[in-house]
């Protein structure tokens, strides 16, 4: 028997007989699904619904995004991450401009392994990023926790 | 402005087309062939501004067009905006860049002769050329910062004028986005920072003096490292020295506070010390208190050359320091200094080297493409030509050495070279393809690294230690 997905308000078939299986009720199933994106994916998968928007936006699922290719993941440095902000914004600030800068495809596919070396360089870069972003806070005009502040923006290449 | 290969064409029969970009060797083969005529090319290239690729074209003189080479994969779109950015020099244009670099040697001449009046004219001369030569990009920005450096070395003496008066706070921003624009400085950092931390490597009480804190940037990745370290992070004390503020805010604090908030972010036990001086030579080593159970590291980005007044006495600053340093017994002296010859007695020597250096390094930063930035940069890099050129005495503080000079003169009072390793080498590569264009490059040369553009180096760090029992040997000689 063949499970039939349903979008909202767009019920056709006669439900008595069938079970209704709707993606949302399976959250467990949207996080092992979403796991598998590369980051621009998960960042249009975040616009879909609130609690895809919810599920993308965990951290644990850019943790895993982040050491999809290194191997080994190093040890100990998820608790110096978090402190500084966390996978995502790690992710945004400057693992994202590794695919960019060099010449490698940037789909998750294509993507070439990176070395432990180049995540702990790229920890150090997104250490200096954060400390940037604490003297913003303090001389511009948003105060506060470093950690919910938005990603500064600015013009980049 | 023709932006496909058909149009090229047309403009072959009365185009001269050069190579803005590199700067360098075009200046340098101008220095070397003053006299002659530039021989004609016979081959034209057209360069791609944003990759620094050459597109060579052969033969213009055949009927057909011929379609650019273009040696690298890009898009439709892409090359449409790149053809906008492609500069196609006349061969006026090629012309007057040519005459500005031989009036600019001329002029320098006779500033060093004396003949003011008829470096004056020249200045004018000089000026009246700059307008028909492009000064957004290319040789015409590089000479319009030389020849106001000249004027102002003529019209208002060597005090130095306004160049160096910019205030501690404008020197920091600026610092910052020439930090941001190229690699030079995160290169500094980041190849000290390796060096210092495995000099730390089973230290648990760790003293870092950093002899120009600026906003401290150097600092945060140290302190990740060390919090990443097996065996745990030691505690981590950092003394930083910097100018005094004018205004009453103490700025060394406020950058100290920050570090130490990241620091406890982190995990890291630190410690913060401002030592407030306007010259690196009126700060006492009692002012660092500094442990005897601590290894220290000293830390000087570009700040040693300041010490070399012109009058090499036996009490010199920069021999007074390098002997408190040494009388510190660091663990580590990391020094990155310009990969450069701007203190030599002559001036024209010294004019016709820092033309040279300041159009690689301008040649550099055309492939920096975030403003304000790059503009900034630019601004940073226009006071240190200042200084060189119309600075003397002590006024002139840019008093950069190359490397080989700073070997003997480290060697002769008391230090011995550490050799900066692999680690470091990996790094500064890693770096380098992380931010940058092509065209940078990491050399290595007897254990200190240089980071170059297009093989000129123009940045050098070098790692060095104290000589133990040096002061017997001194006195026994």
């Amino acid at each position: 028997m063949v499970e039939e997905r349903y979008q909202e308000g767009a019920l056709e078939i006669n439900e008595k007989k069938r079970t209704k299986f709707f993606i949302n009720d399976h959250e467990d199933i949207v996080v092992k699904i979403l796991k598998r994106l590369d980051a621009r994916s998960l960042g249009v998968a975040a616009c879909v619904c609130r609690l895809w928007c919810s599920v993308a936006r965990n951290d644990s699922l850019w943790e895993h995004l982040c050491f999809r290719h290194v191997s080994p993941p190093p040890s100990g440095s998820r608790p110096v991450v978090i402190a500084l902000g966390g996978y995502r914004r790690l992710y945004m600030a400057v693992l994202s401009r590794l695919g960019r800068a060099s010449t490698i495809v940037t789909t998750a596919a294509a993507a070439a392994p990176w070395t432990s070396d180049e995540f702990q360089l790229s920890l150090s870069l997104f250490c200096v990023d954060c400390y940037e972003r604490l003297n913003d806070g303090v001389d511009g005009t948003n105060g506060g926790d470093n950690v919910v502040k938005p990603h500064r923006r600015r013009r980049r290449r | 402005m023709g932006n496909s290969p058909a149009d090229f064409s047309q403009l072959a029969s009365d185009a001269i087309l050069y190579n803005p970009s590199d700067l360098a060797c075009w200046v340098d083969s101008l220095l070397t062939e003053f006299a002659e005529p530039p021989p004609t090319c016979s081959s034209d290239f057209i360069v791609d501004p944003v990759n620094n690729q050459t597109v060579v074209n052969s033969a213009w003189t055949a009927a057909e067009p011929h379609t650019p080479q273009v040696h690298q994969n890009i898009t439709y779109d892409e090359q449409q905006s790149l053809d906008n950015q492609l500069t196609v020099v006349t061969a006026m244009e090629e012309d007057s860049g040519i005459r500005l670099v031989h009036m600019l040697m001329t002029c320098a001449e006779c500033v060093q002769s004396g003949d003011l009046s008829l470096a004056t004219s020249l200045i004018d001369d000089m000026q009246g050329l700059l307008t028909h030569v492009n000064t957004v990009c290319g040789i015409g920005k590089v000479a319009g910062h030389f020849i106001d450096a000249l004027s102002r070395r003529i019209f208002q003496g060597m005090g130095g004028g306004s160049v160096n008066g910019g205030s501690a706070f404008e020197n920091e921003i600026l610092y910052h986005h020439f930090y941001e624009a190229c690699p030079y400085l995160k290169f500094a950092h980041f190849t000290a920072n390796q060096a210092i931390l495995e000099a730390f490597d089973g230290h648990d009480c760790v003293h870092v003096v950093d002899f120009n804190l600026m906003h401290g940037l150097q600092w945060p990745a140290l302190i990740q490292a060390l919090a990443l370290r097996p065996g745990g992070p030691p505690l981590l004390r950092l003394t930083g020295i910097g100018p005094p503020s004018p205004d009453g805010r103490d700025s060394l604090r406020e950058i100290g506070l920050r570090l130490a908030e990241l620091a406890r972010s982190v995990n890291v036990r630190f410690a913060f010390r401002g030592v407030a001086a306007s010259r690196l030579e009126d700060v006492k080593p009692w002012m660092l208190q500094v442990n005897p159970k601590e290894a220290v590291a000293v830390n000087s980005i570009m700040q040693l050359h300041r010490l070399l007044g012109c009058e090499q006495t036996r009490d010199s600053p920069i021999d007074t320091v390098l002997s408190w340093i040494r009388g510190l017994n660091p663990k580590i002296m990391t020094v990155v200094e310009q990969e450069a010859n701007h203190n030599q007695p002559g001036f024209l020597d010294r004019f016709t080297e820092a033309l040279y250096y300041y159009s690689t390094m301008f040649d550099s930063l055309e492939a920096c493409r975030i403003q304000p930035e790059k503009a900034l940069a630019e601004i940073y890099i226009q006071r240190e030509i200042g200084n060189v050129v119309s600075c003397e005495g002590s006024a002139r503080v840019e008093r950069h050495e190359p490397l080989a000079k700073w070997r003997r003169r480290l060697s002769g009072a008391g230090f011995r070279a550490l050799r900066l390793g692999s680690n470091a080498f990996k790094q500064a590569s890693m770096l380098l393809t992380l931010f940058s264009a092509e065209g940078y490059s990491v050399e290595e040369n007897e254990g200190c690294l240089s980071l170059g553009w297009h093989s000129s180096p123009l940045i050098a760090a070098s790692a060095w230690q104290a000589v133990p029992a040096w002061d017997n040997h001194m006195s026994s000689s």
